[in-house]
């Protein structure tokens, strides 16, 4: 079966758009430099005939303008009705919620909770609703679909497409604050199986190690109000300020995709967040290098 | 009978810098080419701020995870170079240029209301003042020109940066509304009794007409920001979603004027292009009737299209159809008018001066950006391509390969008739050569940055293929625009020391500006000819073939 996808569409237009453009402007380009050689002033030019207009001609390429336009609006709302075709009742496959600077993601039909790197699967349009819990936000992977904002108090939906396998990359697109640059996308696309592992192991109860370290970050965790911010399932702490992070550990990338997930980043994270992404909302606690010691353990082996 | 009461000239001297010699006259003064002017050095004065600006978002952005300056400060960089180079820049320079030639070009004397003129003025000149006064009251603006709710409400922009904002903007505004009366009253009060609406020069119609775009859309930011300012200050809930309010609200607001200003700066810049063309070409405009009546076609338009800077907000595609479909009408009027003034070359004599040159350059870069404009039009391009640098390379081929472009032309040409002194022609060349060359490298790749995916508004981006390449090369761009505008003020110093000597009309050309001494005494016109045509120097340069009678 072959399907044109909503991507694909978009590219379509584009080429038709760019096409007619580049006629128009090579167009412009070519009379306004072929008469400015031609009819170039002489040493001792008298001055021309005074041509005042030509409405025939103004009338006529007005109607070729119109001709073109209309074209057009055939083609836009055309394009636009085949991507933009949610249903009246949408049952989103994945809800996905945008905060400063990070994106949260749930997925109603399995009760999976992450953050960040958003997984779907392959061959198969997804139906994603979007909604933002603070500033207005915009959801845009290029290769997957259109953008769409998110904005606080509007649900939006949008249909994601991937034909392949892979880490597709996108990024926030509507300003969002300080670290709007930061508020990066990466949509993982599995195969069928793959994503249903990937389902399995997210619902997985939090880790427990008998390790002494991770006992104490564990402790820590608690003491040093993180739980006051971020939720780990299967605890008493489910509170939703910042990323949850029951698989924490299973992520490849942390901080809205900006540091990849490991050992050096997570520590210079923790010692001061201001250094790694400014403005973010995260507080240096001024964790001593034990400390940090302890909480890395601790959160490495959230997987 | 006239519909219009004449407003009869002042009897007595009104203050002027001619006048005496005292220096509280610079700020007494009211004589509308001392204010065209002084609006003239205030716009070339936050260019440079804002060209600054400009080149440190250049240099942040040369390379990747650069860290040269904080997201905190970046933020507020971007948003005060557009609210810089929009409110404070571009529009004061057409306004300027509009004060100093409307009553010229109609044989007046002074504008209908001169207080209100100078009042229009130094409210601008503070509302431009009092935000840029923010840097040192806790910090500039730093949600976008377009200043987008919930974000600059008080949770996420706690400092006072957006109250500074809203007051600049609201003084600025109140400005342009008194400058844009004045420019409709003086056009259908003081024209000199032979002139009929239908004889004024392009310039003059287009200010014209620009006025009651100002009139219409300036009260919906004012009202807009009135409304943030009372959410600010008085914890109303106008634009807060999680207490009642809206987030979308504010941005139809902010659209429904931010379109329409759009081309409140476009029209008086086809004004100075009408202008330049024929004189350059030795040919009266290529279709007046056409040139006049798209421009208010393009007014009346520009009030129904402001959802295509909404299309990605999420309205129904019937909404979105409409605003697709008034969004490519709008091109085509302009597109008509860069028809005519093709027209207007044809078989011509053209003479390559500066101010032509920059037209030259204006028909290339601003069909660039009018045609990349058709794009966000058609809903599904925008849908992938707005907020990307896509974006930003299409408004600054609207707002420099356009507008820019079109106040050098006029500043070239109109230069000689405000100072009596010739701009010399040879650093106006590389004025030319340094900024067109500078200004396409900077902005063109922009557009292939965007399609590849860099989104706008970012203080910096991760090391991704070709990313660097392409930024890199457009700093460098930036860096002959600067260059060229150094060359350009070395050219306005050298020329302002040397003695007055340019003709009354160095450029032989048509309308009644250049029928005064340059630059014109005080009391604009001893006696205005008898104009019997839209060309009255042309009249009485060739009485043997003069144009078609039209009063």
């Amino acid at each position: 079966m072959f399907q044109t996808t909503n991507v694909e569409l978009i590219d379509k237009l584009f080429i038709y758009f760019l096409v007619v453009a580049g006629i128009i402007f090579l167009l412009v380009v070519f009379f306004v430099f072929y008469y400015l050689f031609k009819y170039r002033r002489k040493q001792t030019a008298e001055e021309p005939e005074q041509i005042h207009g030509n409405e025939k001609l103004e009338y006529s390429l007005t109607a070729v303008a119109i001709l073109i336009t209309g074209i057009f609006t055939y083609l836009t709302i055309d394009t636009m009705r085949k991507v933009q075709d949610i249903p009246d009742n949408p049952e989103p496959f994945v809800q996905i919620i945008g905060h400063q600077w990070w994106w949260e993601a749930q997925y109603p039909e399995t009760g999976v909770i992450t953050a960040n790197e958003i997984h779907i699967p392959v061959g198969k349009k997804v139906l994603v609703q979007l909604n933002s819990d603070d500033v207005i936000h915009s959801w845009w992977v290029a290769q997957l679909g259109r953008k769409m904002d998110m904005i606080p108090g509007i649900t939006n939906y949008v249909w994601l497409y991937a034909d392949k396998p892979g880490e597709y990359l996108g990024t926030c697109s509507e300003f969002c604050g300080a670290q709007h640059a930061g508020m990066r996308i990466r949509v993982i696309a599995d195969e069928e199986r793959a994503f249903n592992s990937w389902s399995q192991q997210q619902l997985e109860p939090v880790a427990q190690l008998d390790d002494p370290l991770f006992k104490k970050g564990e402790k820590l965790f608690e003491e040093k109000t993180c739980t006051n911010c971020h939720a780990i399932n299967g605890t008493p702490f489910t509170m939703k300020v910042g990323p949850n992070l029951t698989h924490f550990a299973s992520r490849k990338h942390f901080l809205g995709d900006l540091k990849v997930n490991n050992e050096e980043n997570l520590r210079a994270w923790l010692h001061d967040p201001q250094n790694v992404k400014p403005g973010a909302k995260m507080p240096n606690f001024i964790f001593s290098d034990q400390e940090v010691d302890a909480l890395v353990e601790y959160i490495n082996n959230l997987k | 009978m006239s519909l219009f009461i004449n407003i009869p000239e002042d009897s007595e001297q009104l203050p002027s810098l001619k006048t005496g010699q005292g220096k509280l006259l610079w700020i007494a003064s009211v004589d509308h080419k001392q204010i065209g002017i002084m609006y003239l050095w205030l716009a070339l004065f936050f260019f440079v701020v804002g060209g600054l600006e400009a080149m440190l978002i250049r240099a942040q952005l040369a390379i990747p995870e650069n860290t040269l300056i904080s997201p905190e400060l970046y933020n507020q960089i971007f948003t005060m170079h557009g609210i810089t180079m929009i409110f404070l820049v571009a529009m004061p320079a057409l306004v300027g240029f509009a004060t100093y030639f409307l009553p010229l070009m109609i044989g007046a004397n002074e504008m209908a209301f001169p207080r209100l003129n100078a009042f229009g003025f130094w409210i601008t000149l503070m509302g431009g003042f009092l935000m840029y006064f923010s840097f040192f009251a806790g910090g500039a603006p730093n949600a976008g020109w377009f200043n987008y709710v919930p974000l600059s409400e008080n949770n996420y922009s706690s400092a006072p940066g957006v109250d500074y904002y809203i007051i600049g903007l609201i003084l600025t505004g109140i400005g342009s509304i008194s400058a844009a009366l004045n420019f409709i009253t003086t056009t259908l009060t003081l024209r000199s009794p032979d002139i009929k609406l239908n004889m004024v020069p392009l310039f003059v119609w287009m200010v014209f007409i620009n006025g009651f775009l100002i009139l219409a859309a300036f009260p919906l930011l004012n009202a807009g920001l009135f409304m943030l300012l009372i959410d600010r200050q008085f914890d109303a809930h106008f634009f807060i979603p999680s207490s009642g309010g809206s987030a979308i609200l504010w941005q139809h607001f902010f659209w429904a004027f931010g379109h329409p200003e759009v081309y409140i700066m476009a029209l008086p810049a086809f004004g100075i292009i009408s202008e330049v063309v024929p004189v350059f070409s030795r040919k009266p405009i290529f279709g007046y009737k056409f040139v006049a009546v798209s421009s208010i076609a393009i007014a009346l338009l520009a009030y129904s299209v402001w959802l295509h800077h909404m299309f990605a907000v999420g309205y129904s595609n019937t909404v979105n159809s409409f605003f697709a479909i008034s969004s490519m009408l709008i091109g085509i009027p302009t597109g008509l008018k860069v028809i005519n003034w093709i027209g207007t070359m044809y078989k011509g004599s053209i003479q390559l001066t500066v101010p032509m040159l920059f037209v030259v350059a204006f028909l290339i870069d601003f069909t660039i950006g009018g045609l990349s404009g058709v794009s966000f039009a058609i809903v599904p391009i925008d849908w992938q391509l707005t907020d990307t640098y896509y974006l930003v390379a299409h408004l600054h081929y609207v707002f420099v390969g356009g507008v820019i472009f079109s106040i050098f032309a006029g500043l070239y040409y109109w230069f000689p008739k405000m100072s009596g002194r010739m701009l010399s022609a040879k650093l106006g060349k590389w004025h030319f050569w340094l900024f067109v060359i500078g200004f396409n490298l900077t902005f063109l790749i922009q557009h292939i940055l965007g399609i590849i995916g860099m989104p706008r508004r970012i203080y910096t981006y991760p090391d991704l293929p070709n990313w660097e390449l392409m930024n890199v090369l457009s700093s460098i761009g930036a860096v002959f625009m600067f260059a060229g505008m150094v060359i350009l003020f070395w050219n306005l110093y050298t020329t302002l020391k040397k003695p007055r000597s340019a003709p009354e009309d160095p450029w032989d050309a048509w309308t009644l500006e250049w029928h005064t001494p340059s630059p014109p005494d005080l009391k604009n016109f001893g006696e205005i000819p008898r104009v019997y045509s839209r060309r009255p120097l042309w009249d009485l340069k060739h009485p043997d073939k003069p144009d078609k009678r039209l009063n």
